[in-house]
């Protein structure tokens, strides 16, 4: 209706058109809030004059006496106002369902939100600006309905990996992440640093404007191979025509460790540990054996977690400046950010800079570019391996080791006198110097043309450069204790992976016959990734302590410490053609077409080229005459998709039968080590039918508000099925060969809903507050694993792995023991399954020990008795994020959390008696000392002998958790302060990450990617103050 | 100014268009380090030389880890052996009859043949190819796939009965779905694979090409196919063909017996073929370059042998009885063989002295021939690295082969000259052919002691029942006549619905 109402005025104004131009000026308001708006667009209907409203909301414009103005601003509903007899016009927008003219950014194109058939959720420069996060991924957390992100680490600058997972996880052995496309650049897939996934940690967050998340296939079908696990759109800041405005904001502050366990102080740890030693047969470590003795010499003991972790500072800058007259537009920011890490000597800088440009060379022709240039480096320290992490270390290190002696050198653990000699957690914080560094540039210019009137071309040019340095110097340093490194080595690896895009779009709008609006676009696009690597090592005697490689620097002591290697060549390329048809029936109905052909490198040559369609529809219940009446539901559009996307994620030339080199046997003189000979066969099958992961997807959806559009949702319910997956299989023996092989065999399935509210639960001029609750649940099951046995991978101390994937199951879901309490007495280690055998309790199970439940009920505890003991998928997760605005304030509250997922906690594994002669959490204290004292916590020995650490759901552990993860107050210098100091505005904000976290979760952050904690870096709880002026 | 170029910029940016190529040839990216694949690789004479090479390595695997523990352990010439408890369960359940299709010890033996004979089809496919070679390495090669393609089919027909055959490069599909050959079509393969190698492969070989095979060694395993078939005829007169050209090929016996297990022997006159085995390579593993052997077998923890010595392959006291002797005890012993062949209670090398009983050898026995002093670095570097070469074949076999093929009267000369080195009288006259049987297969069972044939021996007697009355009465009474075929590994039938499995598994 308000469309005919619309369609009728521009008719009237075409009508009643006289030649009498004027001065007209006004103010446009917005009806809710009472407020005066700046810039919103005032155009006069029929021609190409437009303005934009001033701080003010005034404007001015030249317009013909009758003719007729469309007021529009983003969010609210657009206004024609007739010019009358009055030169001086008021003009209050009422708000629109929001969401619906927001500008969405669909791949290849945009489109308002009504127009939209497909499954996109966005969030806009706020939601990223008000979270003060190093990466843009992490900004997501919470916001965006069935994206779940998991920060793993907190690692200073998002270094530690930020798992970004859409809908679920679709692959078991390729690529999980979604597609990231900047700007149009659709990122390749480059090798992981440290192995976790942190892509968009070395882009700045100031210069976003929007993150668009294309969830389905619908929406996704357009980036074919590369869909399969969503897409997600980040879109920069661009010039608008207008006053050059300069925006600046700073911030500060402080973080620290928001939880840490708590360890045995010295006499506790004497006391356990020659308990444990007594319980294994062995000799108390004679400088443990009198507790007294310990506790005089030290007090409480070395507080480990206190020497490793410290408050770190961080702090941001962003300048922006925009302007641009109508020819012209430029966007130019700049950004610093320096995270020091909550672990001492770890730390994160970063540079950035962009430019956005476009220039309007005619009326048919445009130009522009879009480049950031970025730069980081980080000092880190593993977190991420299990044994070596620097958190175990500081775990298990005893209270009775000192990390120096009292004339300042390195002490550490003597394993003649502390019967431990792990590395000093002080040691290794502070003698490696690693550094990484990256320097990423991402650009791309473009030119359009329109050919014809509504036939647009534009061809489109980027490039992304990476280069990476990463140097590891470690020098020789005596300590009298630990392990220290007793020669200097010295590893450098420099790696440049340029990649090139080129796209050609061409686009059509038409509408015809008034009601039926046609968008059509057809592409081509190539893009090509090369990469080159050179890495050089040595060990050996420095003749100075610098790190260089350089004869005259060093002298190898053993020539196997030498190793040097280069790599260059072209990685992959990528040809693709694309096509997509919208078709709008009046503003009610909307069907969509999309189809997509990649042609990838990696591909078997049987299989070079692979095509992804997909359809969407979508209509608007509310735009007919039997909704019409229904005064309290103001839109409702119902929506559906279907269509397939792929992962290319192939292991290489698996589709040619390669020759391996290896074999050796023996001719001639055999005596000694003479006579030998290499051999070469294939030691591999092969597959040359190998192609991409396919998915199928189905969405249905949907989209309204009601209340007078108070009250807006969003949901969806999908099936995704991931076909043809990858999985290595072995081949019979009979072939001749031994390796396994990949094979399109198995398949998956991730089903689930999102759902999105947006309330506006009061909105008035003085006092408003606006609240977006997203929810997301799925379920993961593999439902064939094909040809393929079960799969066992995961961290686990004692054989087999921690977790499994079998058919019916979700992906690496924990795989252990059951446990049924603690044997009490012998009576019940007789009547039970044989776990360990034997009588003596030094050497087989005792009472103390942990009872497992004989799941096969054949009387021995073994392997076979192993089963699901949980996994690490959340129920549902959520998160709901409030902006209260009252009078000059505006207050974020930003709660997230998650419901029942659960971890393995591993590091209750070191804990709680893993590491010989290591400290344990203070929870050993109510261990089992006799018939009756314990029913969880076993009895304490050295050697283990019952296998109480191997995985069981003791270690298991609900990992569910509400977090404050945002609060943040903001107060706003009133304008007449601000315009006396000549600024358009002035925003003073303090802020708080994390300052609330509630979880029954033992370990030090219950976010663990993949749902194993072997200790890794915690999240920081973060206080900032911060400043943002406009100018 | 500006605006102009801009638009010739633009316009360039449009024409780009017209260059953007979208062949399939851009989407073929050869790998920067070159990949060696079966189609690129054999292009010179090196290449079918690497070929061949790695037609031999599955011998090290099949001597090393399982020949010995199906053709001695679990036959009437030795027992398991070891620490006891579960100290090798896998050859316990051969010892003791009690395999199923899950034993690693007979999927060692399947896989590694399988891996020697699609390396032998891809050598025969392959070399024909190659445009510049020098004609005899190219003959020796071909022969070289036939005779190894032969020597691993013969080991799997015995074991396994009817087995999956091919002579093609075989595909994954293809293995997945091929079936089992009968018994008679993978013998004709045998036999006229080795037909062919022994007229392609030259008579001798020397300096860096010692241990490679030759004319003597196909003729010599396929007298003892024939022989295994029951043809005695052929055999006969293949083996014949050896001993009337043994100095053609170089064959003669040893005056001493012990001279065939010394390191500086090796591929010495008296040998046809044989594993070869260096002390480097990889530690602790079956599939290194040199054999575990020495260890295994050495009395247990007595360290005289590297490891210290695990005490397997524990000679039956009914193998030794087999031995001449002049009284009761073991030490009156007339054969000379037997020194080399076991330890009893009393032998000694330098201090040592082999007790009367052992842990996992209640009377005392070990198995002698492959001992290589722990003193021996050279021979054996230790951890499962000792040097010395497993005879699969010697002359004194083709002898044997001759004298039981050709019957009591012509055979009779050939038996005694075996005999003779042993120190023991020539053969009666007049025998039965019955009683000749017998005899020759008791003189191969001491002859050719704990090189690995008697199981095989056991099977290929005329009588059927043969290896069951005769192990039963050495008091391995597990045995039934099912275990003339060993199971088809579980794992190969899982990834292959056409592969049956043997009566009784």
């Amino acid at each position: 209706m308000v469309i005919k109402k619309l369609f009728f005025a521009v008719l009237l104004s075409v009508c009643c058109f006289l030649v009498n131009a004027q001065n007209i000026t006004g103010k446009v308001r917005a009806k809710e809030t009472g407020k005066e708006l700046e810039g919103a667009t005032v155009s006069v209907k029929g021609t190409k004059i437009n303005t934009l409203t001033d701080a003010n909301g005034s404007f001015s414009i030249v317009a013909e006496k009758g003719a007729t103005l469309v007021v529009s601003f983003v969010g609210l509903k657009a206004q024609s106002y007739k010019i009358g007899s009055s030169n001086n016009v008021d003009i209050v927008l009422e708000d629109g369902p929001k969401y619906l003219e927001d500008v969405v950014v669909i791949g290849y194109g945009t489109k308002t939100r009504k127009g939209i058939s497909t499954s996109i959720s966005s969030i806009s420069e706020k939601d990223i600006r008000t979270a003060p996060v190093a990466d843009a991924a992490q900004a997501l957390q919470g916001k965006v309905s069935g994206v779940s992100i998991v920060q793993s680490s907190g690692a200073p600058g998002g270094t530690g990996g930020t798992k970004l997972r859409i809908r679920g996880i679709t692959s078991i052995n390729g690529n999980s992440s979604p597609l990231i496309v900047v700007d149009g650049y659709p990122l390749p897939t480059v090798p992981l640093d440290q192995n976790v996934e942190n892509v968009l940690n070395s882009f700045g967050t100031g210069d976003i404007e929007r993150i668009d998340v294309l969830k389905d296939a619908g929406a996704c079908a357009i980036y074919g191979v590369r869909g399969a696990n969503g897409v997600i759109m980040i879109t920069t800041k661009r010039g608008k025509a207008g006053r050059t405005s300069l925006s600046l904001d700073v911030y500060r502050g402080i973080q620290q460790a928001w939880q840490l366990p708590k360890m045995l102080n010295a006499r506790e740890y004497a006391i356990i540990n020659s308990e444990a030693a007594i319980a294994s047969g062995k000799t108390i470590l004679p400088k443990l054996a009198d507790f007294n003795a310990i506790e005089q010499q030290y007090g409480e003991g070395t507080n480990w977690l206190n020497e490793i972790f410290r408050k770190a500072a961080m702090q941001s800058v962003n300048l922006t400046a925009t302007g641009g007259s109508d020819k012209a537009q430029f966007s130019f920011s700049a950004g610093y950010f320096k995270q020091d890490g909550i672990i001492y000597n770890t730390d994160f800088e970063r540079f950035s800079l962009r430019f956005n440009g476009d220039i309007k060379l005619s009326s048919k022709i445009k130009i522009g570019n879009s480049i950031g240039i970025n730069k980081f480096t980080e000092h880190g320290i593993d977190t991420y391996t299990p044994f070596n992490s620097i958190v175990l270390l500081a775990l298990t290190a005893p209270p009775t080791v000192k990390p120096r002696n009292a004339d300042g050198t390195y002490a550490g653990g003597q394993g003649n006198i502390d019967g431990f000699s792990e590395p000093n957690p002080v040691y290794e914080l502070e003698v490696p110097k690693n550094t990484n560094t990256k320097y990423r540039t991402t650009g791309n210019l473009f030119a359009e043309i329109e050919i014809i009137k509504g036939l647009k071309l534009k061809t489109l040019f980027g490039a992304d450069f990476i280069y990476q340095e990463n140097n590891n110097f470690r020098p020789i340093t005596p300590s009298t204790g630990g392990r220290p490194y007793d020669k200097t080595s010295y590893s450098a690896s420099k790696n440049f992976s340029p990649d090139y895009l080129a796209e050609y779009t061409l686009t059509y709008d038409k509408t015809l016959f008034k009601k039926h609006k046609i968008n059509a676009v057809a592409g081509y696009t190539f893009q090509e990734n090369r990469y080159s690597n050179l890495s050089a090592s040595r060990s050996g005697i420095f003749l100075q302590p610098i790190p260089a490689l350089n004869n005259q620097i060093f002298t190898v002591t053993d020539p196997s410490q030498i190793d040097n290697a280069a790599l260059d060549g072209v990685k992959s390329r990528l040809i693709s053609y694309f096509g997509r048809l919208n078709y709008d029936y009046d503003n009610r109905g909307f069907l969509g077409f999309s189809i997509r052909q990649d042609g990838f490198s990696g591909f078997a040559p049987k299989n070079k080229f692979a095509i992804f369609p997909s359809v969407s529809a979508a209509w608007r219940l509310t735009q007919e005459p039997f909704l019409q009446n229904v005064k309290w539901l103001d839109e409702l559009k119902v929506r559906a998709s279907f269509g397939y996307l792929g992962n290319p994620d192939i292991p290489d030339y698996k589709y040619i039968q390669s020759i391996n080199q290896s074999f050796q046997y023996t001719f001639g003189n055999s005596s000694g080590s003479g006579g030998v000979v290499t051999g070469a066969a294939p030691s591999s099958s092969y597959n040359p039918e190998i192609k991409w992961e396919k998915n199928e997807q189905f969405d249905i959806g949907f989209d309204g508000s009601v209340l007078k559009n108070k009250l807006s949702f969003s949901i969806d319910f999908y099936q995704r099925r991931s076909k043809d997956l990858i999985l290595f299989i072995a081949p019979p023996l009979v072939s001749g060969t031994y390796e396994a092989v990949p094979f399109n065999s198995g398949t998956l399935q991730n089903r689930g809903m999102d759902l999105s509210l947006n309330g506006q639960i009061f909105s008035k001029k003085s006092f408003s507050w606006n609240a977006n609750a997203v929810i997301a649940t799925y379920k993961n099951k593999v439902t064939s694993l094909g040809l393929s046995a079960p799969l066992d991978n995961g961290f686990a101390r004692i054989g087999g792995g921690s977790l499994r994937t079998v058919q019916g199951a979700p992906i690496n879901f924990f795989y252990g023991f059951v446990t049924e309490g603690i044997f009490q007495n012998y009576k019940e280690i007789a009547d039970h399954a044989v776990q360990t055998a034997g009588s003596n309790p030094t050497t087989s199970t005792a009472p103390g020990d942990i009872k497992f439940k004989d799941l096969n009920g054949d009387g021995v505890i073994n392997d076979e008795d192993r089963t699901n003991i949980g996994n690490s998928y959340p129920t549902f997760t959520y998160g709901l994020t409030n902006y209260i605005n009252y009078k000059n304030f505006e207050i974020t509250i930003f709660l997230q959390g998650s419901q029942g997922n659960k971890v393995l906690n591993f590091t209750r594994w070191y804990t709680e008696g893993g590491v010989s002669n290591g400290n344990y959490s203070n929870k050993v204290l109510e261990r089992w000392v006799g018939p009756g004292t314990s029913n969880t916590m076993p009895r304490v020995t050295l050697e283990d002998p019952n296998k109480n650490s191997r995985v069981s759901d003791r270690f298991v552990e609900d990992a569910s958790y509400i977090r404050l993860k945002n609060l943040r107050i903001a107060y706003n210098l009133p304008a007449k302060w601000s315009s006396f100091v000549n600024l358009k505005k002035a925003q003073f904000y303090v802020s708080s990450q994390n300052l609330a976290t509630i979880t029954n979760y033992s370990g030090l952050d219950p976010e663990v990617g993949g749902g194993v904690d072997i200790g890794f870096y915690p999240q920081a709880r973060t206080f900032i103050a911060g400043v943002t002026v406009d100018f | 100014m500006k605006k102009i170029f801009f638009k010739q910029l633009s316009i360039l940016f449009f024409v780009s268009i017209l260059f953007t190529q979208c062949k399939k040839s851009l989407l073929t990216i050869e790998p920067t380090i070159p990949l060696l694949t079966v189609d690129n690789y054999f292009k010179t004479e090196a290449d079918v030389i690497s070929g061949v090479n790695a037609n031999y390595t599955p011998l090290s695997a099949i001597y090393s880890g399982a020949a010995w523990h199906l053709g001695d352990i679990m036959s009437d010439d030795a027992d398991l052996g070891g620490g006891g408890g579960g100290d090798g369960a896998e050859t316990a359940e051969l010892d003791n009859f009690s395999m199923t299709s899950f034993n690693p010890i007979l999927q060692i033996m399947w896989a590694q043949c399988y891996f020697g004979i699609l390396r032998s089809n891809l050598v025969l496919e392959k070399t024909p190819l190659v445009a510049v070679m020098n004609p005899a390495i190219r003959n020796r090669s071909l022969g070289e796939a036939k005779f190894l393609r032969a020597l691993y089919y013969f080991h799997l027909v015995r074991l396994f009965g009817d087995v999956p055959l091919y002579t093609n490069v075989i595909t994954a599909e293809e293995s997945s779905v091929i079936a089992r050959s009968p018994k008679a079509q993978v013998y004709a393969q045998i036999i006229a694979d080795l037909k062919s190698a022994e007229t392609l492969l030259p008579n001798t070989t020397i300096g860096n090409d010692k241990g490679r095979a030759t004319a003597g060694a196909a003729k010599g395993l396929l007298a003892s196919v024939y022989l295994t078939l029951g043809d005695k005829v052929n055999a006969a007169a293949k083996a014949k063909e050896v001993i009337d050209n043994a100095s053609l090929y170089g064959y003669a016996l040893w005056n001493d017996y012990a001279d065939n297990f010394k390191l500086i022997n090796e591929n010495g006159k008296e040998s046809l073929f044989e594993v070869q085995y260096r002390s480097g390579g990889g530690t602790f593993s079956i599939y290194g370059a040199g054999t575990g052997i020495n260890t295994f077998y050495g009395p247990r923890f007595q360290f005289i042998v590297p490891e210290g010595g695990y005490g397997f392959t524990v000679p039956t006291r009914n193998f030794v009885d087999q031995y001449e002797k002049t009284g009761a005890g073991y030490n009156t012993i007339i054969d000379k063989r037997r020194n080399r062949t076991i330890w009893i209670p009393g032998d000694t090398y330098n201090t040592y002295v082999q007790p009367t009983s052992l842990v996992g050898s209640p009377y005392g026995l070990n198995t002698k021939k492959y001992f290589i002093s722990v003193d021996d670095p050279l021979g054996d570097a230790g951890q499962w690295r000792s040097a010395l070469n497993v005879p699969i074949m010697r002359f004194a076999e083709v002898l044997l082969i001759h004298a039981e093929a050709a019957g009591p009267s012509v055979g009779k000369p050939s038996a005694d000259l075996v005999r003779a080195r042993a120190g023991l009288a020539p053969m009666p006259t007049g025998l039965s052919d019955a009683a000749w049987l017998d005899a020759m297969f008791k003189e191969r069972r001491l002859e050719l002691g704990f090189e690995m044939h008697r199981w095989y021996d056991l099977l290929r007697h005329p009588n059927a029942n043969y290896f069951v009355t005769t192990m039963t009465a050495a008091g391995k009474t597990n045995i039934s006549a099912k275990h003339r075929h060993m199971p088809i590994p579980q794992g190969e039938r899982d990834k292959n619905a056409n592969l049956t499995q043997n009566d009784g598994y």
